[in-house]
């Protein structure tokens, strides 16, 4: 499995929505989105990639696209 | 055993009430992450000892509250051992007296670094290991000097002020991922700490406590399982004071 569909996978699981409505998902597009939903979506990835994210890119990750700019600094290539 | 299968951290685990926290939770069948700001003889012994005693796992994790590098990598190696994190005892902590008029910026800085700074972000790392299991629980010890309020604790009474509000508010927060959040609020407990307090002073809070001595830390150590165990299931967000009833 590549990285990008891990990461499509974590936000499919959580917020239990298709590929197609993820891709342009941003923060509280979704009720499933909210600051609840977040730190479920944060806890899982950091499970997923064994990362443990600073707290401000907790903050920072406002949409599906940016998460994969804040995986990046982690060494984690989304593709 | 109210802990059976569990997996506890227990910060300051090397002496006083923590160390009863240490026994107390062994001896109700919990592992343990046991935490102590370095490594020391004394302590490997202590954890050997009570590991075999009990039957139980107790991995030591070594960090300097003060030292965020260090406690991250420490939440590292917690992780790598891909266990659940079911309770988080926040117990290591320090007590500087001093007047209000008499307290610089460095006892007020150092006190709140160590006993709520710290707390905030070590509980902010593990706290993510609960909702990813969506259960846990989560216990802060702070002290009736928040509650109360002596001479001389102006600083200390408003970190473990600090440490309430915390509770109060992340309890809520957290409540929607399965994880409970309470405060023991200890009263004069026989540990090393009271060693600040002058003779005069602990036989006064003697006088005024209902039971007519101090505490014993197993009694806090105690009420520590009983937040952790499904006994308190139904209990968060709460202030629970162990003081023996003052008057």
């Amino acid at each position: 499995m590549t990285n990008l569909e891990k990461y499509t996978n974590v936000f499919a699981e959580i917020f239990g929505i298709s590929e197609k409505q993820i891709e342009k998902l941003k923060y509280q597009d979704i009720k499933q989105w909210d600051s609840v939903g977040h730190m479920t979506l944060i806890a899982k990835l950091e499970e997923t990639f064994d990362i443990m994210m600073d707290t401000e890119d907790i903050i920072g990750l406002s949409s599906f696209e940016k998460g994969k700019e804040i995986m990046a600094k982690y060494g984690i290539e989304i593709k | 055993m109210l802990l059976k299968n569990k997996n506890a951290i227990i910060t300051g685990s090397n002496r006083g009430i923590g160390k009863a926290m240490l026994i107390a939770f062994a001896q109700n069948g919990a592992n343990i992450w046991a935490h102590s700001r370095k490594e020391s003889p004394e302590f490997t012994e202590l954890i050997n000892t009570v590991s075999k005693d009990y039957n139980v796992q107790i991995w030591p994790i070594y960090f300097d509250l003060t030292n965020y590098a260090e406690m991250k990598n420490s939440v590292k190696q917690i992780n790598e051992y891909k266990k659940t994190v079911d309770i988080l005892v926040n117990n290591a902590g320090i007590m500087n007296n001093s007047l209000f008029q008499m307290t610089t910026k460095d006892i007020l800085y150092n006190q709140f670094e160590i006993n709520f700074f710290s707390i905030f972000t070590f509980t902010q790392y593990i706290s993510k290991f609960m909702v990813r299991q969506n259960s846990g629980s989560i216990i802060n010890i702070a002290s009736i000097a928040a509650l109360d309020g002596f001479d001389g604790q102006s600083v200390y009474g408003a970190t473990k002020s600090a440490i309430i509000a915390m509770t109060r508010s992340i309890s809520n927060e957290l409540s929607l991922n399965g994880i409970r959040v309470n405060t023991i609020a200890p009263g004069i407990i026989d540990t090393d700490l009271i060693n600040v307090m002058s003779k005069e002073v602990i036989e006064k809070n003697i006088a005024n406590t209902a039971l007519k001595r101090l505490g014993k830390p197993f009694e806090v150590a105690n009420t520590a399982v009983f937040l952790a165990s499904e006994y308190s299931s139904y209990i968060t967000g709460q202030v629970i004071r162990v003081d023996g009833g003052r008057l």
